[in-house]
């Protein structure tokens, strides 16, 4: 009779246990769903210079001393760039600034229908260059390292193939991709025959983030159901939560292209595979990416979905550098730079090389 | 256990989803469907520009031509701005830490030319 009268008792318990948690899940919920934007991009910046679509950022310096090089972060154009910066303590910049790294960043905004003009000749021969001229004046050193982000690393690779004579001194690759026929799921995508990319411009300008959002969100369709999963399971651990709210922002906030450029880098880079040929031809300068001779870091992820291994392996064999390294990890595309695997894993490594040829 | 099985869960639905999605029918079958949507964004656009002149009211063009103009107005502001000196608020030059720093570790001969 007790022993009836306990697992009545404890059921009971269990129960109430269970609607708490469903209530407390609940409220949880409504607050998540409420509450504004995840601050990002926190560690002290002045933007050094914009114009239109671009900004470029200079962070103050933490360290006491820092090494003589500067280093520029170019981020892709389909993002933001506070992916380097998502919050203290997994933030790259801030890691690069302890490190005692003087950083520089290119940033991009949404390109307006003004600028849909814009071509690749804009981004590697007048944006980069510039920005690359600002953060020599305002260093006062003679050269500085660039570090890319998947595209940033493309149109980083295009600059330096294209400015044989310097000022540049390392060349870092994140996740950047080189053979585009290795590209998976966006090579099928982009198929010639059936995409028409002069109707996509032609009829839109520039094309709208969402677009560029479904082509990424498409090749790993599960991501966004399982990343609400694992919220709801993990809902009261704070830094989870907040590592997850920064990364869906930075996710939503995927950028619109400008229509010129998208047009270009379908035809010449994704159809032509001309950066890998070695034929591309960028304001009538040649973009051979065997005449990039200083020093470069190619680091890539295992489970990279969007630059896939096959689209990354060959840089070393390609690129004209003495002194060249790739490091590959595990991770993913994001993952590699950003989040607690990177903290670990890419950042230490990225130190490592970068400072030994910085100073 | 709960995110192991989510984990799993994803990387099946993932496969799955990619060998059906990586084919050239599924590929024709969606930029098929991209052009229509297309097509009729562009008849749509091109309906409401007649309707909007029709009512004398001003169409995205005309908008966007404004934009332009605002934004000519203000990249010229810019120059402006910055021939008269205008900039960032962070530490001045003098005050920036100098660019002595060196690595903690020699380079490693194993850094140069090797492959993951």
């Amino acid at each position: 009779m007790s022993d009836t009268s306990n697992l009545d008792l404890n059921l009971l318990g269990n129960m109430q246990n269970f609607v708490q948690q469903a209530i407390n899940r609940g409220r949880r919920s409504v607050e998540l769903a409420t509450a504004p934007p995840q601050p990002v991009g926190l560690t002290p910046k002045d933007v050094l210079y914009s114009r239109g679509t671009l900004r470029l950022y200079h962070y103050h310096p933490i360290a006491d001393e820092v090494y003589r090089t500067p280093v520029l972060l170019v981020m892709a154009t389909t993002n933001k760039a506070f992916v380097f910066d998502l919050a203290p303590g997994q933030s790259m910049v801030e890691y690069l600034l302890r490190k005692g790294f003087d950083v520089y960043v290119i940033d991009w905004e949404p390109p307006s229908q003004e600028e849909r003009g814009l071509t690749l000749a804009d981004y590697t021969q007048d944006f980069i260059p510039t920005c690359v001229d600002r953060v020599l004046a305002d260093s006062g050193e003679p050269d500085v390292s660039l570090i890319g982000y998947c595209m940033g690393g493309i149109l980083s690779m295009i600059y330096a193939a294209t400015h044989t004579e310097g000022p540049l001194r390392n060349l870092v690759c994140l996740t950047t991709p080189l053979n585009m026929h290795g590209m998976g799921l966006t090579q099928v995508w982009n198929d010639p025959r059936y995409f028409d990319v002069d109707k996509l411009v032609d009829t839109l300008g520039v094309v709208p983030a969402d677009t560029v959002t479904q082509m990424f969100e498409m090749q790993r369709p599960a991501q966004r159901v399982a990343g609400q999963l694992r919220l709801w399971d993990q809902m009261f651990d704070d830094e989870f939560v907040k590592s997850y709210r920064a990364f869906q922002r930075w996710g939503d906030e995927t950028l619109p292209l400008a229509g010129e450029y998208m047009r270009e880098t379908t035809k010449e880079l994704s159809w032509g595979n001309k950066l890998y040929t070695e034929e591309l031809v960028v304001a009538g300068r040649e973009a051979k990416v065997s005449k990039i001779t200083v020093p470069l870091l190619s680091i890539v992820a295992e489970h990279d979905h969007l630059a896939p291994r096959d689209s990354t392996h060959e840089i070393l064999d390609k690129v004209g550098s003495t002194d060249k390294k790739e490091i590959l990890l595990k991770g993913g595309h994001v993952s590699l730079i950003a989040g607690p695997n990177a903290v670990r894993r890419m950042w230490p490594q990225l130190d490592a090389w970068l400072s030994e040829r910085s100073t | 256990m709960f995110q192991d099985w989510v984990t799993q869960w994803e990387r099946t639905f993932d496969n799955v989803a990619n060998q059906l999605m990586g084919t050239e029918g599924f590929s024709q079958a969606m930029n098929e469907f991209q052009k229509a949507q297309l097509n009729a964004q562009r008849m749509f656009a091109e309906n409401m520009t007649q309707v909007l002149t029709n009512m004398n009211l001003p169409t995205r063009e005309d908008i966007l031509r404004l934009s332009e103009a605002v934004q000519g107005l203000d990249r010229r502001l810019e120059r402006i701005e910055e021939q008269m000196g205008g900039g960032g608020t962070g530490p001045s030059k003098a005050s920036r830490p100098p660019r002595t720093r060196q690595p903690a570790n020699k380079p490693d001969a194993s850094d140069s030319g090797g492959a993951a």
